[in-house]
């Protein structure tokens, strides 16, 4: 056993994150935990690499036991973490990048530096000069050079916290190559996942986390089917979810299915772009050439690694993005040069990719969240009553199902799915003609992402359109009538149902036009 | 033209040094405004311990000291309280005037200038005309390049820039941030306490009520204006002092004829003119970028 974990409990606040977690590894393996988002997974990843100091339980690698919550003790025994969203400085170089977690060596000019890294790079096959800067590089070399940055010292335990989220389904066999790798040079492999059919892929072993606690595992993943995986994943929630929607939480299956679709042919779409480009800005490139329409009841997914103009697309219909050419129309109306508020009016619905930052202000009570839209429609000076809006906040909560105390807490107090809950209830209205949900149910656990996918799909049959941004194409698939892939802010591909993962993959990757 | 490189010598290393104290804490992720209290409290702490003790060796000892233990009271109170930067090192910055007028004024008994019988040694006349200048002008361009090299070229600098950049990446790596935040503010006193000690004792030998004048601030914008870099933070500095230098020459030659009020605000013209250049050049730490996401919004 290479790594021992015993009786780990993590508690933040009230909510317990970990809960008496026992885990035993075994050497020279690649090992999987799986879980839905809020089992544990993360936090247990971090107990693992000192980031994070347990309550109570204790960690033993190679037999030895080492302090629990402390980095630098964890680093030596041979831990090294490669993290979901990547530590690594912007404006530091690859070189720098390396040599900052790295040990030994104490002055040292560019160039020595830079030798000594790209030796490193070159021994792990990384196609990456060490002078470049971090912030310049693509998300799938910057994932890179994360694990090369762990593998700097002599790491025994590599643990990759979610590695194929950033990624297109051919740089995720790629990385899965690279992992093989890794493990016949003798390091043992961690690979946080919540898709089945990446742990039935890549890994020998299978640990379940559900709710914060150990499930199973680690089984051997030769004896044990995606089926029986799903099931101990989901849990007896499953019950209430379709099949799809088993298949799309866990990427148990490849969808390639027919929806039953409510597009009203002929009807004016109640999105059209035409020949759309935006000026360059600082979240990077532009759009080029947009090209997109949506009709009433259609729900149009946008897939693509993140990063490739999903949230330029986002901020140009929202009417906050510099559009050089082309229109924008929405509902039959040309909106090209008209604001947000505007827009609004004419029925435009977004529930933004940062909930907690644009969806709402946290410091806020729950009843002036609900009522910013329709302040908005309001004349600059009309009167507002308090009294009015707090009674309909208070119906609209009941009727979406929001778990709250008072409409008076702060919205900061609410746990992510029912936070997004209160967007929806502004957001989805009957005025409502077109609803862009960018990443509306990233983070959101089994419960709050079905409901999420119902409220979509009810909206699609009240003749709303939907643009549905999400980097998991698991969920695509499921939601989706139709699905565009967007490659460096312009749209690569688009596919109509039955979905095939490769072609679509194959699109993310710019290689299909 | 001797005349101006030597005025912008004088009152330039000050400036130089406060900024490279600026430059280091904002690589560490703290926006110093304290640097203008914890000069003058250099300043103040040099001309005493002349004229108490009679050595300048000791006097600089005390006037470092005095800076150190203002910097870890900054340190306290943004990282242990975590009370607002920017409030905070304005705190110490009122404390620093008004603590060393009330030092002044127990000590001496009086709130006038206090005059030491000398000060910071001269470099000497083999420097020709520059004969008069103190040693700490002539190590300034060492302490230029040896922050540089600390920063961009050792491992200590990396992790402290990380530290202020990415805080979960140094902590990724098993570097604790808010000590290197520690570390940065300590170098930074021993630099103002430097910039404090050369502004009083490197020619005047006086120390007088504010007699720092929003030098502090400058270097501060020198900092920002410079992106960060040691190197380009000095030059943001020195430019400040040629235009106050060329300020005092334009008194003697344009006196007559335009507002003597005018031309003494020229360095703060400068200044602000500095800080709205840098705006338009991109770069720089994540916190230094703090302020723009917020105009951006």
């Amino acid at each position: 056993m290479i790594l021992e974990c015993r009786n780990l409990t993590v508690r933040y606040g009230k909510v317990t994150a970990l809960r008496d977690v026992d885990v035993q590894l075994e050497a020279n393996r690649i090992h999987a935990v799986v879980g839905q988002n809020g089992a544990g997974k993360t936090t247990f990843a971090r107990v693992v690499a000192g980031l994070v100091r347990p309550d109570t339980g204790d960690l033993r690698m190679a037999g030895a036991p080492i302090t629990a919550g402390n980095v630098s003790i964890s680093r030596q025994s041979g831990i090294e973490l490669v993290h979901q969203s990547f530590a690594l400085p912007p404006s530091f170089t690859v070189a720098e990048a390396m040599q900052f977690g790295a040990d030994g060596g104490t002055l040292f000019t560019k160039k020595a530096l830079e030798r000594r890294w790209q030796a490193h790079l070159d021994k792990l096959d990384i196609r990456v000069r060490a002078d470049r800067r971090i912030r310049d590089l693509p998300v799938e070399l910057q994932q890179a050079v994360e694990i090369a940055r762990a593998l700097v010292s002599d790491a025994k335990l590599l643990i990759l916290d979610e590695p194929t989220a950033v990624l297109s389904p051919e740089g995720a066999a790629r990385l899965f190559d690279q992992v093989r790798h890794l493990r016949d040079r003798g390091v043992t492999v961690v690979l946080i996942l919540h898709k089945i059919r990446e742990v039935l892929a890549v890994a020998e072993t299978v640990t379940v986390l559900r709710g914060g606690e150990r499930v199973a595992g680690p089984l051997e993943t030769t004896q044990i089917d995606s089926d029986r995986l799903a099931e101990l994943i989901i849990g007896s929630a499953s019950d209430e979810l379709d099949e799809e929607d088993r298949a799309a939480l866990t990427g148990a299956a490849i969808p390639a299915h027919a929806h039953a679709s409510a597009v009203s042919d002929g009807a004016a779409p109640v999105l059209d772009m035409r020949d759309v480009s935006t000026l360059r800005d600082s979240d990077g490139p532009g759009l080029e050439s947009i090209d997109l329409s949506i009709r009433p009841g259609e729900i149009v997914g946008i897939a693509g690694v993140e990063g490739n103009g999903q949230r330029s697309l986002v901020r140009t219909i929202a009417g906050l993005a510099n559009v050089s050419e082309g229109t924008v129309g929405l509902d039959g109306r040309d909106v090209t040069r008209k604001s947000l508020a505007d827009r609004r009016v004419a029925g435009l619905r977004i529930i933004p990719f940062e909930r907690n930052v644009e969806g709402l202000s946290l410091n806020s009570p729950l009843w002036e969240n609900w009522s910013a839209l329709g302040l908005l429609r309001k004349p600059l000076f009309a009167t507002i009553s308090p009294g009015g809006f707090r009674r309909g906040c208070v119906q609209a909560l009941d009727n979406w199902d929001v778990v709250y105390a008072d409409v008076n807490q702060h919205a900061g107090s609410l746990s992510g799915g029912n936070a997004q809950k209160l967007i929806l209830s502004r957001e989805i209205d009957e005025t409502a003609r077109l609803v862009i949900a960018a990443q509306p149910t990233r983070g959101l656990d089994i419960g709050a992402t079905a409901f999420v996918w119902d409220a979509l799909r009810r909206a699609r049959a009240r003749d709303c359109g939907i643009l549905f941004v999400s980097s998991d194409l698991d969920e695509i698939f499921d939601i989706s009538d139709r699905v565009a892939v967007m490659v460096s802010g312009r749209i690569q591909a688009v596919f109509e149902p039955p979905f095939e993962i490769s072609r679509v993959g194959a699109a993310m990757t710019g290689a299909v036009q | 033209m001797d005349e101006i490189l030597i005025a912008t010598l004088r009152s330039g290393t000050p400036l130089v040094y406060a900024a490279l104290a600026g430059v280091i804490a904002q690589r560490a992720g703290i926006w110093h405004l304290g640097l203008e209290g914890l000069m003058i409290a250099g300043a103040c702490a040099t001309i005493i311990g002349i004229v108490v003790t009679q050595s300048v060796l000791v006097a600089l000892i005390i006037a470092v000291a005095v800076c150190m233990l203002g910097s870890v009271l900054l340190w306290l109170v943004v990282e242990k309280l975590k009370a607002n930067q920017i409030i905070a090192g304005l705190g110490l910055t009122g404390l620093g005037l008004g603590g060393t007028t009330l030092a002044v004024q127990s000590i001496f008994g009086t709130q006038a200038a206090v005059s030491a019988p000398f000060g910071l040694p001269k470099i000497g006349p083999a420097f020709g005309p520059f004969a008069s200048l103190s040693v700490l002008a002539l190590l300034m361009p060492v302490a230029v390049i040896v922050v540089w090299i600390m920063l961009r070229r050792t491992r200590f600098g990396l992790r402290l820039t990380a530290s202020g950049e990415h805080p979960f990446a140094a902590r990724s790596a098993g570097v604790n941030p808010s000590m290197m935040r520690l570390a940065a503010l300590l170098i930074g006193g021993v630099l103002c306490a430097l910039a404090g000690a050369e502004l009083a004792a490197g020619s005047l030998n006086i120390f007088a009520q504010n007699m720092t004048a929003g030098r502090g601030f400058m270097g501060f914008a020198a900092a920002i204006f410079g992106a960060g870099h040691p190197i380009g933070a000095s030059c943001a500095a020195l430019f400040f002092a040629v235009v106050g230098a060329l300020g005092i020459r334009a008194q003697i030659v344009f006196g007559d004829r335009v507002p003597h009020d005018l031309l003494l605000a020229l360095p703060y013209i400068a200044t602000v003119f500095g800080i709205w250049l840098s705006a338009r050049l991109r770069g720089g730490t994540k916190a230094l970028t703090g302020f723009g996401e917020l105009r951006d919004q």
